[in-house]
């Protein structure tokens, strides 16, 4: 966008939303989520509830993989211990405090619980960088599974059983169905969003930018390298860490096998789907993920009749799809589908002018 | 004592087979700078050809009746009067199906070379000279495109394949305690080991191995001084997919065929680095070393525990040493 | 426009279908719809594939019989792979997708158990499944989900209690590591000790591609006489007594509803010898091929033969083909009773008159007539397979647990 960006303040220029293409865009998205929570049908409802969970932890994602440029392919764990510390928190304080403030204490526990073993699992960033980074984020991944799963901690885990979480309940107010839920996603997600929009402008993010784009310079500029790392880490894996809470809210009951490897792929294939380091990125990336499936899903259904038979070929060409799609965006459009959006907007913009 | 030996044992011969799979992941990567995360689905590739040329095609109406069962005068009458599960009755069972497992292997051996080249061809070669991170989230949607392929080729799941070697049960002794070894485990470590040496001789003796070497030193000047660094590429890719194809029928006789077979990638992704990508001898050590861990975590603790134990060794390898047992450090330009 | 009557309907209708909540309407619905997860891909597909020919076999049946209360029903088929997570997607999407949607057949033990806690108020629905799992017979704390046979934990006590009676001292438990295959273990381990049995392996596996020489080495070392499988579909089981047999061990073994099937059995047997033969377990039902005086099972064969000539299912119904028809058998006839009575069909309602089935003749799936008990049937007998038949003949009497 190369108009309205005439500043005539240093607090213009520094607020979070600093054009008012922004400002139009983040407004009218909230109009239109208030729209769609209130009209929608269920399924739509449920679609959409999807979409927010996956796109907070995507968000968190992008702010270690999109921003400082470290690999991961173990964030589902940190999904994981946000779902799980929620539920136990709440079964273990249940007598001390009361049901209607729960929430403000279980979700922030989960958050900075997620955060702290994020720095745990951060360490080995420190020695080890890309392919080495990925595999041990990936092995952690199995093992956080693997402990969550052993006997020895199925008194607060459940083991492989798994955990059953209450509805939240929010000053009385009990949010027991999908199209509540989904009021307190959308909330969640589009705050989440903020922040990291507010995030890369802030001295914090240029240093993660600053490291992404090469860690040794960003060190000799006396970027801290172990202390912005880490800080990185923490970071997503706050996100990450929140959208597991919600995720127990969601869904009545939490298992093990719902956080492994697949899990992490989906987040990371949805960053490359829809553009890795920019803010609107998971959400371009959160909506494809979620909507091909269901698209193959209808399609399918609609050109096969239910025949008997042919629906078992429906799951392995959703895998085909999600696979081809990381493939084809990697080969074609590295940038994502934030770059094709843009580059649709730039024509717009300039129009009838240089396109492109 | 005597239980520790039979686990060492059976550790030992997973560890060989581990390391036939690393072959691929390691040859691939001198060659062409890519990590291979969707090997483990080229070895599932390999084990449903496997099924294919061995029980499917022997099976139909059109193939000769001594593909399926070789069944020769001097062979029925030598089994005659045999008790059923006898060593020498498994001897000739698998004389009968020698023409199935010949033909199987051979077939895999193609089929998987062919479907090698293709992911070389339309999948890694435009990727050359790409961030790491691009390879590696390649290889990753490469994984659900042949996980989900697999699911439609053969979609339900496939039954027993014939053993490559005559499995007969080897029992003995050693400090008091009875050992048990299944002959074709042993015969698929030889073949394994033998695999391994000879195409880590291959790459060392021979012109084809040291133009890999020259393009894993540096592709650029490889290619200026003559070497087609395009068909080193292939031949890599042709040698992990072969050995995954060896890899691949011998995990299906012992585990059975399953989709499932292509998360043995991820454990020998994890050995691979723990011995150091382009170390032959690192990955072997670690290839060896994980499967007399899991063997003996398998004793002690129980199934469970050992699935986990080649994530737990690369992790404690990884923090103590960055680059793997015997890595080459990378030298980094600023 | 001219506001009339039929213009004010159309147009409602037409806002309603916009807005996207549906009218609730007391009338009667032209279909109730039986929906339905089942793991057509992943590791237990060949069961899946299998079963789903038989709910359309139920369906076109059940509407030959008029329905509910003279409604058709309609099924509905969705693939889960056999993962808990996608299988509740299902169920949601069913949910919000279907408002005539009266009941729900799910097919994993862990499925069962996420959507428990999610059955309350209007998303609540009568829910058999494909799992004999112990904690889902709990009408008090789950009213809606049953068990159309005995828990996997009563199959276990059946087991060792043949076992005892065999003369047999030690035990091994071979499990897969999954819900399904740890169910009954804490319970049989602490039976067997009531019945001093000696448990001398506890053995977790993957629930396919295990590693069968490690299994069989560790069962060798062991030395149990017998050896109980459970968790296991099509693979894993026979692998494991192939090995064994291979080795010459005596251990015989024994396995739940699961690894029951004689398709089977009968496809190892063709491939790898008659190492199956003197297997034997726990089976609730009768087999398809006991049609004696069985006329459901008359009935469905004739069924079979025409509409399924020239596949599996042409002269056989497999045992997990029975165990659907079974528990939907139960839920329709729940279903059947409230709308007799003229009430509205309502999950509440449905629960309670399927907790009230007594003395119910099935028509040949069972040994007699069956009654609901804590929302399951406590009935079952052992069975042991005849390599050269193909067939499994029963080994002991009916009993009840």
């Amino acid at each position: 966008m190369i108009n309205a960006n005439l500043k005539s303040t240093y607090a213009a220029d520094e607020r979070v939303l600093n054009n008012r293409y922004k400002q139009m865009f983040v407004y009218g998205m909230a109009l239109l989520l208030a729209v769609f929570g209130a009209f929608a049908n269920d399924y739509l409802i449920l679609i959409a509830c999807k979409m927010g969970l996956l796109l907070i932890a995507v968000v968190g994602i992008n702010v270690l993989t999109g921003y400082t440029g470290l690999v991961s392919l173990g964030h589902a764990a940190f999904v994981a211990i946000g779902a799980y510390s929620v539920t136990i928190f709440q079964n273990v304080t249940a007598g001390f405090i009361p049901d209607p403030v729960m929430i403000f204490f279980a979700v922030p526990f989960a958050v900075f619980l997620a955060a702290f073993i994020g720095v745990i699992v951060g360490l080995p960033s420190l020695r080890v960088k890309g392919l080495y980074l990925a595999v041990a984020t990936l092995a952690a991944n199995f093992i956080v599974i693997f402990l969550i799963e052993q006997d020895l901690f199925a008194p607060w885990t459940g083991g492989m059983v798994g955990l059953t979480t209450n509805a939240p309940n929010i000053f009385g107010w009990i949010l027991d169905s999908k199209r509540e839920m989904f009021g307190l996603i959308a909330l969640v997600g589009f705050v989440t969003l903020l922040m990291a929009q507010n995030l890369i402008r802030t001295r914090i993010g240029r240093a993660f930018i600053a490291i992404r784009d090469r860690d040794y310079s960003a060190e000799i500029l006396g970027i801290s390298l172990l202390k912005y790392k880490l800080m990185s880490f923490s970071i997503s894996a706050a996100f990450c860490g929140l959208s597991g809470a919600l995720f127990a809210y969601f869904y009545a009951r939490i298992l093990p096998e719902q956080f492994e490897l697949d899990l992490s792929l989906e987040l990371v294939a949805a960053l490359i789907v829809g553009g890795m380091g920019r803010t609107m990125g998971p959400v371009f990336g959160v909506i494809i993920i979620v909507m091909v499936p269901e698209v193959i899903k209808i399609t399918f259904g609609a050109l096969t009749g239910d025949a008997a038979g042919m629906a078992q070929l429906r799951a392995p060409l959703q895998e085909i799809a999600f696979g081809a799609l990381l493939v084809f965006f990697l080969l074609k459009e590295p940038l994502g589908i934030n770059q094709i959006v843009d580059r649709m907007l730039r024509a717009a913009n300039r129009w009838p002018f240089a396109r492109g | 004592m005597g239980q520790f030996a039979q686990f060492a044992i059976n550790g030992l011969m997973s560890g060989a087979i581990y390391a036939l799979i690393a072959i691929g992941i390691v040859s691939v990567f001198k060659a062409t700078k890519v990590v291979n995360f969707a090997h483990g689905y080229l070895i599932m590739f390999g084990a449903y050809f496997y099924f294919t040329f061995s029980v499917v095609v022997p099976g139909q109406e059109w193939a000769p009746a001594w593909l399926a069962s070789w069944q020769p005068d001097w062979l029925l009458a030598a089994k005659e009067g045999l008790p059923m599960f006898s060593p020498m009755g498994a001897v000739l069972d698998w004389v009968a199906n020698l023409p199935r497992i010949l033909f199987g292997l051979v077939g895999a051996l193609f089929a998987n070379a062919v479907v090698g080249l293709i992911i070389e061809r339309t999948l890694m070669r435009p990727l050359m000279g790409q961030s790491i991170f691009a390879m590696i989230m390649v290889t990753v949607g490469l994984i659900s495109i042949m996980s989900g392929s697999a699911q439609l080729i053969w979609t339900a799941d496939a039954a027993n394949v014939p053993y490559i070697a005559p499995n007969m049960p080897i029992r003995f002794e050693l400090f008091g305690t009875m050992i048990f070894i299944f002959g074709t485990d042993l015969v698929n470590m030889v073949i394994a080991l033998l695999l391994f040496g000879g195409i880590v001789a291959f790459v060392r003796f021979t012109k084809g191995g040291i133009a890999i070497r020259a393009t894993a030193e540096d592709s650029s000047t490889a290619y200026s001084m003559g070497i087609s660094v395009p068909k080193v590429f292939s031949r890599a890719w042709v040698l992990a997919s072969t050995t995954g194809a060896i890899a691949g029928a011998i995990l299906a006789t012992r585990n059975g065929i399953s989709p499932s077979l292509g998360l043995f990638g991820f454990s020998v992704l994890a050995i691979v680095l723990m011995g150091g990508l382009d170390s032959y001898i690192g990955v072997f050590i670690a290839a060896m070393s994980v499967g007399v861990m899991e063997a003996m975590t398998q004793w002690q603790l129980g199934g469970d525990w050992a699935e986990i134990v080649p994530y737990v060794a690369v992790l404690v390898v990884l923090i103590w040493r960055p680059h793997g047992l015997m890595g080459q450090k990378e030298v980094e330009r600023i | 426009m001219k506001l009339n009557r039929r213009s004010f309907l159309a147009s409602s209708a037409a806002a309603t279908a916009v807005m996207g909540t549906p009218m609730i309407l007391k009338a009667q619905p032209s279909e109730y719809v039986v929906a339905s997860s089942l793991p057509l891909t992943g590791p237990f597909a060949t069961a899946g594939q299998l079963v789903s020919p038989a709910l359309k076999m139920f369906e076109a049946i059940v509407n030959e019989d008029g329905g509910i209360g003279g409604v058709p029903i309609r099924t509905t088929i969705e693939d889960s792979g056999y993962v808990p997570a996608t299988a509740l997607a299902n169920y949601q999407r069913a949910l919000a997708t279907e408002p005539n949607m009266v009941m729900y057949y799910g097919d994993s033990t862990g499925f069962m158990k996420l959507v428990a806690p999610e059955l309350k108020g209007d998303n609540a629905t009568l829910m058999g499944s494909t799992s004999f799992a112990s904690d889902l017979a709990n009408p008090a704390e789950n009213p809606y989900q049953y068990l159309p046979g005995p828990s996997y934990e009563d199959q276990v006590d059946i087991l060792l209690q043949n076992i005892k009676d065999a003369g047999g001292s030690t035990v091994a438990f071979i499990f897969s590591n999954t819900e399904f295959g740890r169910d009954p273990i804490e319970h049989g381990k602490k039976k067997a000790e009531e019945l001093g049995i000696k448990v001398v392996l506890e053995e977790a596996t993957k629930a396919q591609g295990a590693d069968i020489p490690t299994h069989v080495t560790k069962l060798a070392q062991s030395g149990a006489e017998h050896c109980i499988l459970q968790g296991y579909v099509t693979g894993v089981w026979p692998q494991l007594i192939g090995g064994a047999r291979q080795f010459g061990l005596p251990t015989q073994f024994h396995g739940t509803f699961w690894g029951m099937e004689k398709l089977i059995a009968d496809r190892v047997t063709a491939e790898a010898g008659p190492f199956l033969d003197g297997y034997s377990g726990v089976m609730p039902y009768r087999y398809s091929y006991d049609q004696e005086e069985a006329p459901a099972y008359q009935r469905y064969a004739a069924f079979q033969k025409k509409a399924f000539a020239g596949t599996p299912l042409e002269n056989y119904m497999p045992t997990w083909g029975l165990q659907s028809l079974v528990s939907l058998n139960l839920g329709i006839e729940a279903l059947r009773r409230v709308a007799n009575k003229g009430e509205e069909i309502t999950a509440d309602r449905a629960a309670e008159e399927l907790a009230g089935i007594k003395d119910f003749d099935t028509g040949g799936f069972f040994g007699g007539p069956v009654s609901m008990v804590d929302n399951k049937i406590g009935t079952g007998r052992v069975y042991t397979y005849k390599a050269d038949s193909g067939l499994f003949v029963p080994s002991s009497d009916w009993f009840t647990v």
